[in-house]
């Protein structure tokens, strides 16, 4: 057998040479011995290898275009087995990749291994480094989420910044005047194409010229040489392993990298903000304002990577040495800074719902403007969360349109309907569930309404304290700031049905009970017509409650309250046609109610009793309308609770 | 090399002839190699570049929209938020109805026009929000703040390098079905470039 071995490898070598290669490439002397210092090269290549090996395997399962490249990189993270985990180790060595070549970097610089002859092997590294962060920036946009596209695109502003050219570079970089598939294919072919190409061909003259010249021992070699193989081979292996083991427990930790809701050019993303290893110069341009933002993103930086690129010439003189070590820990040192001046500038107000009085901050403008600012991100921050679980959830239950996923956000009740609440509603409506606030809608609460509280409308329970006595004229249902329906008002039957007819006179405690729970049935069946899915079960259940509720409304109420009134002596429903308005049929359905916010006038609802409601939609044309359909229909849908709701299926 | 070779050449062959087709021939050799060489990079790359500048030669499209009806602005110089809904196409997908931006109405008192503000921030980008706590608008990205008539709060000194970008605006009377009339606010929704102290079109 190992003759077969031998001989196989003697025929292979005698038509290619490989002993000779393999002897060149492993059997190099260490001056001094192998050393763990000597590792930081080494891991790099393997993160890179890393990069290359998973890269290729997102790419079989990767589809850069508008519709498809949030959809395809969800499926990854989401439906393919091990998809999260290798797209996590993809996200996190990148990161670490970063780190080592912070460290291969001082190190070189440091030891002075620039100098002669090394001189242009320093510049290839420095070509590499910017290789490296050109593939962190177009990475960053490739999964087209919110974060990646908010925070590229601010990137893509700032290139248009460029003196004299700007506006084409932009162009070029985008594919377009706007972001769009085209930025996404570019990005993509710079991401796997160009750039790791380049990289490799740097690379191997990097690699080529570190043989040329041996790496630079530290003096004076007090150990005897050792050989690359297998002694410094071996402590590069382990390393490379405690690399992987960090970056695989890392995703494992962190369940892999995060994706956010599908980009939507229409909706900022306040939170975005670039990869941790940019952050400084995103601070840093908070330095430069106005016409002076040029110096801050391309004059100093360009200028800092002059200096680099020249210190080998520089540190010819000792002087020089001494300089560009002081540079590098400046540099170091204040992007450390700036780095951690962003992360608390972000994070100053601790959580989105504080307030400035409680900040104990001093009460100075600069102070506030942080302060709001800070909020402004956490709570954009919290929503392009809860929107992202969201926007994940809803794939994952109905799957994804041909028209991709932020056909899903925006056809979706549950995210639209409090954004369309607030612009056309929450002026005058308040929207508050009072036994358990939602600190996400917030916003939504209006303190001083002057209309109905809209919370759970069409429900049984909204429906009961609406025919409750102390409920039905406070500010929740008819008794808001000049109500026409308040006991006061020019309309104040409703209130005063409730309040006199059916809890009027002397009623002993019984008498109550027993026209409450009169009233319960009536608010059953009424509830029933607004057909809410999520009482959809209880309705069928109660079938039998349902009906009895119905004759009581039709006119079964007289006989039982001593007013002798009835709902039919006022409002149409069932039997009891053509009687007046708002009519009861289908009361709070979908269609009641998309009709009624269309034109509250109308006949069948409040006709001349509608004192401030707009019409939304009372024109054929949608385009002349306040509200288009759709956006009707996803207000309707929400207040009504409907709407996919993911972990119950 | 080529002194060895003419020498080689003379010891073989006839000296007079293959040192004018040696010498001459070769130059021309080379020239031609350079040449056909250069020419046979340069072709795929230069019909690579010639499609990667595509974007340069198309231009930006500046369609006038229907923002909202007057009567969502009232005259009481506030700002309101309104999408920009227009078509749009995206390289091959034709998008209809789509949100391409956003701006801000206001209707001082007594005006019958309201002003349009574009949401894009001017100074990278980022889109404006309005507070109305505090009457300003302002930019999550880099703190960039504005007086409701778009002007920068601290002048000069603010990060933005210009006021908020107005847009052109105008009202278009439509008879609707029941026979009143509307007015439509129109604004010719324009992309200005980021970062500079004049307003450009995008292009």
């Amino acid at each position: 057998m190992k003759q077969l071995v031998n001989s196989t490898f003697d025929w292979l070598d005698s038509r290619t040479g490989i002993k000779e290669l393999l002897h060149e490439a492993l059997y190099e002397r260490v001056p001094g011995g192998a050393r763990w210092r000597y590792v930081w090269g080494s891991t790099l290549v393997v993160a890179f290898v890393t990069q290359a090996i998973t890269g290729i395997f997102l790419w079989m399962a990767y589809s850069p275009s508008t519709q498809t490249a949030w959809e395809s990189v969800f499926y990854i993270q989401e439906e393919m087995s091990g998809g999260w985990f290798l797209r996590g180790l993809h996200h996190y060595m990148a990161s670490m990749m970063v780190i080592l070549l912070a460290i291969h970097f001082v190190q070189v610089v440091w030891d002075g291994a620039y100098r002669a002859p090394r001189e242009l092997n320093f510049v290839l590294g420095l070509v590499l480094m910017l290789i490296v962060l050109g593939l962190s920036l177009t990475g960053y946009l490739l999964p087209w989420d919110q974060k990646g596209y908010w925070a590229t695109s601010v990137g893509t502003e700032l290139a248009s910044q460029t003196p004299v050219v700007g506006a084409e570079v932009k162009k070029l970089a985008v594919g377009g005047s706007s972001y769009g598939h085209h930025t996404l294919t570019r990005f993509f072919a710079l991401h796997a194409g160009v750039l790791p190409g380049a990289l490799v061909a740097f690379l191997a003259l990097h690699l080529a010229l570190f043989r040329k010249h041996g790496l630079t021992p530290k003096e004076p070699i007090k150990r005897p040489d050792e050989m690359f193989w297998p002694d410094q081979m071996m402590k590069d292996c382990i390393a490379a392993c405690a690399i992987l083991l960090a970056v695989s427990v890392t995703t494992w930790y962190t369940h892999g990298a995060e994706l956010t809701a599908p980009a939507d050019p229409a909706n900022n993303y306040a939170a975005a903000r670039p990869e941790w290893y940019f952050l400084f110069l995103f601070q840093f341009l908070k330095w430069f304002p106005g016409e002076l933002e040029v110096w801050g993103a391309f004059v100093i930086p360009g200028l800092i990577v002059g200096v680099m690129f020249l210190m080998p010439w520089i540190g010819r003189w000792k002087v020089g040495h001494f300089f560009n070590v002081a540079f590098l820990v400046v540099l170091l040192g204040g992007a450390g800074f700036l780095t951690l001046q962003a992360i608390q500038d972000d994070n100053l107000a601790g959580s989105a719902d504080a307030t400035f009085e409680d900040s104990g901050l001093a009460d100075t403008p600069e102070n506030r403007a942080a302060f709001t600012a800070s909020v402004e991100f956490l709570k954009a921050k919290e929503e392009g969360h809860y929107n992202a679980e969201r926007a994940i959830g809803l794939a994952k239950s109905k799957g994804i349109p041909p028209t991709g996923a932020l056909t899903l956000v925006y056809d979706d009740p549950y995210l639209q309907g409090p954004k369309l609440f607030a612009q056309n509603c929450s002026s005058c409506h308040n929207y508050l569930d009072r036994e358990n606030p939602d600190p996400a809608l917030a916003s939504l609460v209006n303190e001083n309404p002057t209309a109905p509280n809209l919370f759970g409308i069409g429900s049984r329970q909204w429906i009961e304290g609406l025919l409750d006595p102390e409920q039905v004229s406070g500010p929740d249902y008819f008794g808001y700031a000049g109500s026409p329906f308040a006991a006061d008002g020019d309309y104040s039957e409703m209130v005063s049905f409730v309040q006199e007819d059916c809890f009027g006179g002397e009623l002993t405690s019984n008498q109550r009970e027993a026209v409450r729970a009169t009233l319960k049935k009536v608010a059953v069946a009424l509830s029933a017509e607004a057909k809410l899915p999520t009482q959809a079960a209880t309705d069928a259940q109660d079938s039998q409650l349902i009906a009895e509720g119905r004759a009581l409304i039709e006119g079964g109420l007289a006989d039982l309250l001593e007013s002798g009134s009835s709902c039919t002596d006022c409002h149409t429903f069932g039997e009891q046609q053509d009687i007046g308005s708002p009519v009861l049929d289908g009361y709070m359905s979908r269609r009641w109610m998309i009709d009624f916010i269309r034109n509250p006038a109308d006949e069948r609802f409040y006709g001349e009793m509608n004192d401030r409601m707009p019409a939304f939609a009372p024109h054929g044309d949608e385009k002349l309308n306040q509200l288009d359909d759709k956006s009707l229909g996803l207000i309707v849908d929400w207040l009504r609770g409907d709407w996919v709701r993911p972990e119950e299926e | 090399m080529p002194k060895r070779r003419k020498k080689q050449q003379t010891e073989t062959g006839s000296k007079r002839e293959d040192e004018v087709a040696g010498s001459a021939g070769s130059n021309r050799r080379s020239f031609i190699a350079i040449l056909t060489g250069g020419l046979a990079t340069l072709a795929p790359i230069g019909a690579g570049i010639w499609s990667f500048l595509s974007p340069l030669f198309r231009k930006a499209e500046t369609p006038q929209v229907r923002v909202a009806l007057l009567n969502q602005v009232p005259d009481d110089g506030r700002p309101y938020f309104f999408p920009v809904v227009a078509d749009r196409k995206d390289a091959w997908t034709q998008y209809e109805g789509q949100k391409v931006g956003a701006v801000y109405l206001l209707r001082q008192p007594g005006e019958q026009t309201p002003i349009a503000f574009t949401a894009k921030c001017p100074h990278a980008g980022c889109s404006i929000g309005y507070s109305a706590a505090e009457e300003k608008f302002k930019c999550p990205c880099h703190t960039s703040s504005f007086n409701t008539d778009g002007s920068r709060v601290n002048g000069d000194d603010e990060v933005a390098p210009r006021d908020m970008d107005t847009l052109e605006v105008e009202l278009s009377e439509q008879a609707s079905a029941d026979g009143k009339t509307v007015t439509e606010v129109l604004v010719t929704f324009v992309d200005f470039q980021t970062g500079h102290k004049e307003k450009k079109p995008s292009a």
